[in-house]
């Protein structure tokens, strides 16, 4: 498959892939670490959606979904299959170093794995899905973080998982 | 002559001393080894009387539980001796039982004493 549409393709796999497992997981809803909660606050300040800023926050701060499916890539590349399970292995065992009660990364990985081996037979490499995980959170984090915390916002309301406070 | 060293490693690893590719296992026999790791250590984890199922809401991860962190850990512990061409004996089914059983065991057991819960938000924070 010709390079730049297959990165196009992972990138909108990997951003769908990350989004809602943590939506359904729940980032929204709450940070699960402190670091996660002053980086929603301030979102929040400067005119973004809370929910959305707790989903940054919990993405930057601890390893979930987002860093499950960039390393599931990563070790995809290197070993095949059993380098997304350790990966999963990996990310769990990261998760707990961060004291950080979710579910979501080691199930991202576990997804991003699937996804990755199903997409082998038409033709997407690993390669394609760790530059297209760089730009879909670039997307996230990068361009303009109020703005993105808002359609964050709105899909965690879809999932009924928006923060309460 | 006895040669302990020798005996030991052959033995250890029995179905693949003299290649360092995994010749013997074809993809179909490592879907089977995830399977058996899987059913193994959900069985014995609910032998040893673990709750199937985590506590709900489904946010907080550090009540194990036989579906969630068990077999994650097998199967993730399984991929390594699998890259590492170390397969023992059956095409790696008995790996399978054995690190199954090992990690039911190590959830229930040893699992809140590797990885403690974090304290509370009033008794143990440092950054405020």
């Amino acid at each position: 498959m010709n390079e730049v549409i297959g990165i196009i393709i992972a990138a909108v796999l990997c951003w769908l892939n990350f989004v809602i497992v943590d939506s359904y997981f729940g980032l929204p809803e709450q940070p699960g670490v402190k670091g996660a909660r002053i980086i929603g606050k301030d979102v929040e300040k400067r005119g973004g959606d809370i929910a959305g800023g707790f989903f940054q926050g919990n993405i930057l701060c601890s390893p979930d979904a987002s860093a499950g499916t960039l390393m599931a890539s990563i070790g995809y590349m290197l070993l095949g299959v059993p380098g997304g399970i350790i990966v999963a292995l990996l990310v769990f065992i990261g998760n707990r170093l961060c004291a950080d009660p979710g579910y979501a990364g080691t199930t991202g990985c576990l997804t991003a794995t699937a996804i990755i081996f199903l997409t082998s037979f038409i033709g997407l490499t690993p390669e394609m899905f760790i530059v297209g995980m760089v730009i879909a959170i670039f997307t996230i984090m990068g361009i303009s973080q109020v703005k993105s915390s808002i359609i964050l916002g709105k899909i965690a309301e879809k999932f009924n998982r928006h923060a309460r406070e | 002559m006895f040669d302990l060293v020798f005996d030991t490693i052959y033995f250890a690893s029995y179905s693949n001393f003299f290649g360092l590719s995994n010749i013997s296992l074809s993809s179909m026999d490592c879907l089977l080894v995830y399977i058996v790791t899987i059913i193994c250590s959900i069985g014995v984890a609910l032998l040893l009387r673990l709750h199937l199922l985590p506590s709900k809401p489904y946010r907080y991860s550090f009540d194990v539980s036989a579906l969630y962190p068990t077999p994650i850990i097998a199967i993730g512990i399984v991929s390594i001796f699998l890259v590492l061409n170390y397969t023992f004996m059956y095409n790696g089914l008995v790996l399978a039982i054995v690190i199954g059983i090992l990690s039911a065991l190590f959830v229930k057991y040893l699992f809140d004493f590797i990885f403690p819960k974090p304290l509370g938000e009033n008794t143990g924070g440092d950054i405020k």
